[in-house]
């Protein structure tokens, strides 16, 4: 692309503005969430600036507040219930979409996806009004995993159908004529290839569970979860506690998610190194 | 011989009745999602229907026919006031949102080498979306509030001696935190037509006398609009329903119709909020059936 400089006398300028405003918009995107992990070190007691010291007080804090380990156990509960249905829905659905003569194929793919496209709002509300107005439930942590698991399936259903469609179909007919039925074709064949993208959407589940803040303050009653803990405190203003509690959170989720995107890219190598 | 002639056709009606099994096998991988998707989704948001038509007496639902919630929420000013807000704003944070990742997106694409070094700065864009969505409006607090960083800052240095509250509980705030909400999802979106776009088209152009703009206007719009469009919907229509970021910094002046639901299902006006969150999934099925045709073009399972 370096022909263009030649065509154009302006190409170079624009081209150091334009790298100036990706400059400026990973500045954005990275600016407020440094600080907040800045500011839960800060022995600043109003969480903000001046900066007055590092401390590691605050997560002391974190650590010992009972209501902050009940939200954390609740939502760790929430999160493992929610992986479990959306994992088991998701990769069922999953075959069909992507193996059956399926009449209005595109229609039902993204009737799928619609959960994610629509607000969570009202996916809160009208769970709500069914829950509780229809179906006379009292709100719960299942209730909440219900909505939540109706969020997060969707992810896993194009994980696992992205997957399915690629890998070589020539793999299992060779599985077939060599005599294996459906069940081996399933376990031997299928399924290991498809086990990574299982597992990073399991791990999306949990991840997109454990930070889900809209559905679940419509549907958890009168438990927390941390998202929820943490909304309730920010109504009282910004605390140190807060950003120290904030800040394990976007460090949790960092780190799942990462596991997610890396974990089918190890597994591929590995594979290759004990094939070699 | 007569052998043959009886297992023949029992191994076809034997394969024929397995067809059966396997046509029944190849769906029922659907089942558990029907149950999820059709009881707590569909139903639901059916039952959001009905009760936009149905009455409260008495905190009680009665299931009499009536366009009165409708009637009601455009004979408030304050609430057609507020969808027009609603309107305004996600009219504004779309814009700003687009108009921020297009430049970012195009360098992105033409001045970044293709390799791990475009994948790292297009994943680090993608990354606070991974985030939690609280967090990330929380964060701004920090920065936007009474005792946040600004604030803060210009009072140390003793620009201003008392808080300036311009910079958060009004609209300007929450359009600056939507941008940062949805920024990934455009980026994502611009970044998969800008990256199938053939640059040689780009030097043709320009080899037969075009300026860069002209190239950019005539050759490179017109063949990533169903990108931009794409980009358009995935920001505008969550922005419609936004709730929690108008909640912590928008203040009185930046109230959204997801705020209004909200209130309404509070305090237990069922069938209002009903007709409010109704209003607000009608302009998006209008939306997503307008541009349905740009949302097919993309298959999102190509490997």
């Amino acid at each position: 692309m370096r022909e263009f400089e030649v065509v154009s006398p302006y190409a170079r300028l624009v081209r150091v503005l334009l790298g100036g405003w990706a400059a400026l918009v990973y500045l954005f995107l990275f600016a407020p969430i440094i600080l907040l992990v800045l500011f839960s070190f800060n022995a600043n007691k109003y969480g903000t600036f001046p900066f007055t010291g590092w401390t590691g007080h605050w997560y002391g804090q974190v650590f010992g507040d009972y209501q902050i380990k009940d939200a954390l156990y609740t939502t760790l509960r929430v999160a493992a219930e929610v992986t479990a249905i959306s994992t088991v829905v998701g990769t069922a659905a999953a075959f069909p979409l992507v193996r059956s003569r399926l009449p209005f194929r595109s229609a039902v793919r993204i009737g799928m996806t619609l959960p994610i496209m629509i607000p969570g709002l009202l996916i809160g509300v009208s769970l709500l009004v069914l829950l509780t107005s229809t179906f006379h439930l009292q709100l719960s942590e299942q209730t909440a995993v219900i909505g939540q698991s109706v969020y997060t399936t969707p992810f896993v259903v194009l994980l696992v159908a992205a997957r399915l469609q690629g890998f070589d179909p020539a793999l299992e007919r060779a599985a077939a004529d060599l005599g294996a039925g459906t069940v081996r074709r399933l376990r031997h064949v299928v399924l290991p290839l498809i086990m990574p993208a299982i597992f990073a959407g399991a791990l999306f589940a949990f991840t997109l569970s454990l930070d889900e803040f809209i559905i679940t303050l419509f549907l958890i009653g009168a438990h927390n979860t941390l998202p929820i803990y943490i909304y309730t405190q920010v109504k009282f203003g910004i605390t140190p506690e807060v950003n120290a509690l904030a800040s394990l959170l976007l460090a949790a989720s960092l780190i799942l998610i990462g596991v997610a995107f890396t974990l089918p890219i190890l597994v591929r190598r590995v594979r290759r190194l004990v094939r070699a | 011989m007569s052998e043959t002639a009886t297992t023949a056709p029992a191994a076809v009606r034997g394969r024929s009745r397995l067809r059966g099994l396997s046509f029944l096998a190849q769906y029922t991988g659907f089942l558990p999602a029907l149950v999820l998707f059709g009881v707590f989704f569909a139903l639901p948001l059916g039952l959001i229907v009905a009760y936009s038509f149905w009455e409260t007496i008495d905190y009680n639902v009665v299931h009499h026919w009536t366009v009165d919630n409708y009637h009601y929420f455009f004979s408030v000013p304050t609430y057609i006031h507020t969808m027009w807000a609603t309107i305004w704003v996600s009219v504004a944070a779309t814009a700003a949102t687009i108009g921020v990742a297009f430049p970012f997106t195009y360098w992105l694409v033409r001045y970044v080498r293709r390799g791990a070094l475009q994948r790292l700065l297009l994943v680090l864009v993608i990354l606070p979306f991974w985030t939690s969505y609280l967090l990330r409006v929380y964060s701004w607090l920090n920065i936007l509030g009474d005792g946040g960083a600004i604030n803060r800052f210009l009072q140390w240095t003793h620009i201003t001696d008392h808080p300036l509250s311009f910079f958060l509980y009004d609209r300007p705030a929450v359009i600056l935190v939507l941008v940062y909400l949805y920024f990934p999802f455009a980026v994502l979106t611009l970044y998969a037509s800008l990256e199938r776009f053939d640059w040689d088209q780009f030097k043709a152009a320009m080899d037969l006398g075009a300026t860069p703009r002209t190239a950019i206007v005539r050759i490179l719009l017109p063949q990533i609009r169903p990108g931009i469009t794409t980009a358009v919907i995935f920001v505008f229509i969550p922005i419609l329903g936004e709730y929690l970021a108008p909640q912590l910094v928008g203040g009185a002046r930046g109230v959204m119709i997801g705020n209004l639901i909200v209130n309404f299902f509070q305090g237990a006006q069922y069938t209002r909020g009903a007709a409010a969150a109704l209003l607000i999934a009608a302009l998006i099925v209008v939306l997503l059936a307008l541009f349905r045709r740009s949302l097919e073009v993309e298959d999102p399972y190509r490997a």
